[in-house]
């Protein structure tokens, strides 16, 4: 249900995304902050999820909150004349790497564990 | 009991759902929008720029403007203070240029026209009219008051030579040759009775046995000097 819910929110936002307006190049930059936020919140919770601890409501509030913080922040950098937008995907591209190495390390555990059990059953069947 | 707790995981899950959904269409949305604007603005050169460089080249330009408009400013007062200048010049001007018109016609650079005398001498079988002759003529009309002179069209100036070469007259470097024609612009009056007195020029030459004939004219007109005139020595 979740994973339908998943292909069913990619594939309508795809047809309307490719129909939208474009917009001007001055609030491309927000937007680009708020997509990297949200990017890093969708794997801190696949990484959460996978850890056993993933709390529903922080990860719609980190999704949120992040994104609109980030722009935020990008807003307030443009202002100060400060690029604080570059710390903000530093910040952000970082943690991705961190729960992306927390997936990885999961997979090969879980591949590696699933070999071990069947080489263990296959020599005890032997 | 455990239906009730079955509803409210799926009461859960269903919300769980919704709002995934809900994150996943907004995050592809906006990727889309992003991607897009991203693809149109690579298109044209100037708007690939970063939004940076463009104020960067903005304030160049304004400073560059606020430059050039300050010069503009700073000649268009140069331009008045010169016309007002000119204005008052103006009336300078058109007196140095009557008088610049005037020293022309002194000095014989310009065509003038007038009443005046006509004078015809021409040499005969019996005697040629040398250089002295005409130089004497000229000399009296001089005398008489004479504004302007020429000979067979050559204007008499400050820097005329009459001098003979050989069997011919020349003056202004030219060669003239009888008859000669003087042309005299003055008070009619004057110039007749200073040339027609007894014993005076024209008297002296007819009896002499010279071709010599006076007539008067309304509008005798005299051809400018047409040489060089420079002063190469006179500070």
């Amino acid at each position: 249900m979740i994973i339908g819910a998943i292909v069913l929110g990619c594939l309508i936002g795809v047809i309307l995304g490719v129909n939208a307006p474009i917009i001007s190049y001055t609030y491309s930059g927000y937007l680009a902050i708020a997509i990297i936020a949200a990017l890093d919140s969708i794997f801190g919770g696949i990484s959460a999820t996978l850890k056993g601890n993933f709390d529903f409501k922080v990860f719609v509030s980190g999704f949120f909150g992040n994104a609109i913080l980030s722009m935020l922040l990008t807003y307030l950098g443009d202002k100060l004349n400060v690029d604080i937008y570059l710390a903000a995907i530093v910040v952000f591209v970082n943690r991705m790497f961190l729960n992306l190495t927390i997936i990885r390390k999961y997979y090969i555990e879980k591949i590696w564990t699933e070999k071990k059990v069947k080489s263990t059953n296959k020599s005890k069947s032997e | 009991m455990g239906e009730k707790k079955k509803f409210k995981i799926d009461k859960s899950k269903i919300m769980v759902s919704i709002t995934i959904f809900i994150i996943c269409f907004i995050i592809v949305y906006v990727m889309c929008i992003q991607f897009k604007t991203v693809n149109k603005i690579d298109v044209a050169e100037i708007e690939t720029m970063r939004e940076n460089e463009l104020r960067e080249a903005l304030a160049d330009w304004k400073e560059q403007y606020q430059d050039v408009s300050k010069e503009l400013e700073y000649n268009k007062t140069k331009i008045a203070e010169y016309e007002s200048k000119i204005e008052s010049n103006e009336e300078a001007g058109e007196l140095l240029e009557e008088e610049l018109e005037n020293a022309k016609m002194l000095l014989g650079l310009t065509d003038v026209k007038g009443e005046g005398v006509i004078i015809n001498l021409s040499s005969n079988s019996e005697l040629e009219v040398t250089s002295q002759n005409l130089l004497d003529l000229v000399n009296e009309l001089n005398s008489a008051g004479a504004e302007a002179i020429s000979i067979n069209d050559q204007r008499i100036v400050a820097m005329t030579d009459i001098v003979d070469v050989g069997n011919f007259v020349v003056i202004n470097e030219n060669r003239i040759a009888s008859p000669y024609t003087i042309k005299a612009i003055g008070d009619v009056t004057y110039l007749q009775s200073a040339l027609n007195i007894k014993k005076g020029f024209l008297d002296e030459y007819q009896t002499n046995g010279y071709t010599i004939s006076m007539k008067s004219d309304n509008n005798i007109s005299i051809n400018k000097y047409d040489g060089e005139m420079t002063l190469d020595y006179v500070k």
